[in-house]
């Protein structure tokens, strides 16, 4: 499906790796009406404050409207750098970040929190902190200096909360959660913020499998049922390709591909990015209920 | 969007709010508010002119004086003082505004520490880890030894130079923003660099009445406050009280990480920056009628924590309260301990916020994170 909105068969099984989604856009403009871009980064070039050279840089990332986005990529390859850029946490030494066409830089840290939520790797809170309080702290951009809670804010709070599906740990302190819970807490506090795009690092590393796909399906009902943007980096290939519409392959800081799962993963990719010998069963499709089949054999030797 | 979960909305903020209002919270301020009674009975009853229990409670609430508004004028804003009985005069006069300086450096302290251990995310943080007391200390000595002529704006130049210092503590600490771990190491930097220049000049002192004054200044000391420290301090505690009411929202967003604070769209360095200042406002107007009182700001944040935990809601106003019970009972043990030498204040809460702070230490597993 995601395949036809995109040109089909515009770039991703090209034999030129470099997959520059820039291009595969104009044609995309050019030729029928497509989806808009929620999010697109332009020229980026990333680094931190303590390195010298950009540990990121491509010329464009997209997230189309509507979608799922997952980034993937081997440790180190940027991908959390490219996320924490686009959501304005690190500001790019070049290029730029348009969020609906206006440069996520120039806008309010306000205006910007209260379009586009995004959920770090490693949170910690207070641990006498409750599920309920949490979750109101996502309404933080949506509130004045003086305002108090509005019928607003508890409705979008009740909705986070019953989304992310943490009703029964509604009272519950934090310190006495497991890993899984706090990661629904805090995935109920950016739902919270109502946001029509939602960046998430990382958010089922560490996790049980039960608590990974709890995550993926409060990701997938949102993206579904409300039309939510999504642009999440994932650890797990496998994972990504079954519940994203997209895939952007991040490796050494630059984009290695970028399209629908059934392009994007092949056995070629897993070997040059992961540098894993693996076979993709190409019988299961990217549209099947579980995605294409990887079936990793072993490491390859550098 | 709305969903349906959040039926009859009236009713359950109503619930909301009452499940708020803490059960805790409120046996901490009511315990509080006794002790800072009883404590501020023992102080006026006691003394170099005695009198019981009884008349000093006639004293206190002496119509004559209570419903006086020329009295009150006297007493707040510095005019004529009207005629009254002698008791009522030495409590009114003498033993009372030293119980309400006492109350206003207790709930500034305690409110200052529990905002900069908010901002650096580190339970062990107090009022004067950003160089504030460190700032204040080398500016009593440089007025005591050096510009004797100034002695009289001393609590003006204490508070002004805590201030200099915290602000050369934060441009030391940013380097592209700053981040609680730096901002506490540059508290460290100031702290000794100051305290050595304070230490070497004491050997400038010429007289050992210069020496007093100053430790009395550096540890902290409520000998000698009167109504003047309070018209002093009394603006200033509002001013601080408030902004940090206000801001208990902002805190308890800061707690969650300077990066989940960002996601959420606040501007953490203004934030941060700003809620610094109402700390050190609130510090600096201790400072200057008290001079740098130990521990306060350190313990009290840490008590009322363990009662109400860490919502700053409730912390802020249980710091409110338990300041001053903690100040007020550490100054009667001050006074009277030791009668008719009385000590600074300053080393009482060290004596008892030591052995109550390794007692958490021991009780704790985890100290230090917030």
């Amino acid at each position: 499906m995601s395949n036809e909105r995109f040109g089909t068969g515009s770039f991703a099984s090209d034999s030129d790796r470099s997959g520059d989604p820039r291009t595969n856009g104009k044609r995309d403009g050019g030729n029928e009406r497509t989806t808009t871009h929620k999010l697109v980064g332009e020229g980026l070039a990333v680094g931190y404050p303590t390195t010298d050279e950009p540990v990121v840089e491509c010329e464009t990332v997209v997230l189309p409207e509507g979608e799922v986005t997952a980034l993937v990529g081997p440790n180190g390859s940027g991908k959390s750098t490219l996320l924490k850029a686009m959501a304005n946490q690190l500001s790019p030494a070049d290029g730029r970040i348009l969020l609906d066409g206006e440069s996520v830089q120039t806008l309010d840290s306000k205006t910007l929190a209260q379009e586009l939520g995004l959920l770090s790797q490693e949170n910690e809170s207070p641990g006498s902190l409750t599920v309920e309080d949490l979750a109101y702290h996502g309404r933080y951009p949506h509130r004045g200096f003086f305002d108090s809670l509005s019928d607003d804010d508890h409705a979008a709070v009740d909705r986070a909360i019953g989304l992310a599906g943490v009703e029964h740990l509604r009272d519950k302190e934090m310190s006495n959660l497991s890993g899984g819970q706090k990661q629904l807490a805090w995935i109920a506090m950016v739902l919270a913020q109502d946001t029509d795009l939602l960046l998430l690092d990382e958010p089922t590393t560490f996790l049980d499998l039960h608590h990974q796909l709890r995550v993926m399906e409060v990701v997938r009902t949102l993206n579904h049922e409300e039309g939510v943007t999504v642009g999440i980096v994932l650890h797990d290939i496998g994972q990504a390709a079954r519940f994203a519409d997209n895939l952007v392959a991040m490796k050494d800081g630059g984009l290695y591909d970028w399209g629908p799962p059934a392009d994007v993963v092949t056995e070629e990719l897993l070997a040059d990015v992961f540098r894993v010998d693996a076979s993709v069963d190409a019988s299961v499709d990217g549209e099947s209920a579980t995605g294409p089949h990887i079936a990793p054999h072993r490491a390859i030797e550098e | 969007m709305a969903s349906e979960t959040a039926s009859s909305p009236g009713t359950t903020r109503r619930e909301r709010w009452l499940s708020r209002f803490d059960g805790s919270l409120f046996a901490l301020c009511l315990g509080s508010l006794l002790v800072v009674v009883a404590g501020g009975l023992v102080q006026v009853s006691f003394g170099a002119f005695s009198m019981t229990l009884v008349e000093a409670w006639q004293a206190v609430f002496n119509p004559e004086v209570v419903f006086d508004s020329r009295a009150w004028n006297a007493f707040l804003f510095g005019g004529e003082l009207p005629e009254m009985n002698e008791r009522s005069l030495i409590v009114w006069n003498i033993r009372l505004p030293r119980v309400f300086v006492g109350i206003l450096v207790g709930m500034n302290l305690a409110v200052s520490g529990a905002i900069f251990q908010a901002v650096t995310r580190n339970e062990l943080a107090s009022p004067f880890i950003l160089g504030v007391s460190s700032g204040a200390g080398l500016m009593i000595l440089v007025t005591l030894v050096v510009f004797s002529g100034l002695t009289a704006f001393l609590p003006l130049v204490a508070a002004v130079g805590g201030a200099v210092a915290f602000l050369v503590v934060y441009v030391i600490a940013w380097k592209n923003g700053t981040s609680p771990v730096r901002l506490v190491l540059a508290g460290v930097i100031v702290g000794t660099v100051f305290g050595s220049v304070q230490t070497a000049l004491f050997f400038f002192a010429d007289d050992i009445g210069v020496v007093q004054s100053a430790i009395a200044w550096t540890t902290g000391s409520l000998t000698g406050a009167d109504w003047e420290q309070v018209r002093m301090a009394l603006p200033w505690t509002v001013v601080a009280m408030s902004l940090a009411l206000l801001g208990s929202r902002q805190l308890n967003v800061l707690l969650l990480g300077e990066r989940t604070a960002k996601s959420l769209g606040m501007s953490v360095e203004k934030v941060r920056f700003a809620l610094s200042g109402v700390a050190v406002l609130a510090a600096a107007a201790s400072i200057a009628v008290a001079g740098i009182v130990g521990f306060v700001g350190l313990i009290v944040p840490h008590m009322v924590r363990n009662v109400v935990g860490s919502d700053y809601k409730n912390l802020v106003v249980g710091c409110i309260f338990a300041g001053p019970a903690l100040m007020v009972a550490a100054d009667v043990g001050a006074r009277l301990a030791l009668n008719p030498v009385q000590i600074p204040v300053g080393v009482v809460t060290g004596l008892v916020g030591g052995p109550y702070f390794l007692y958490l230490m021991r009780k704790q597993d985890r100290m230090g994170e917030i």
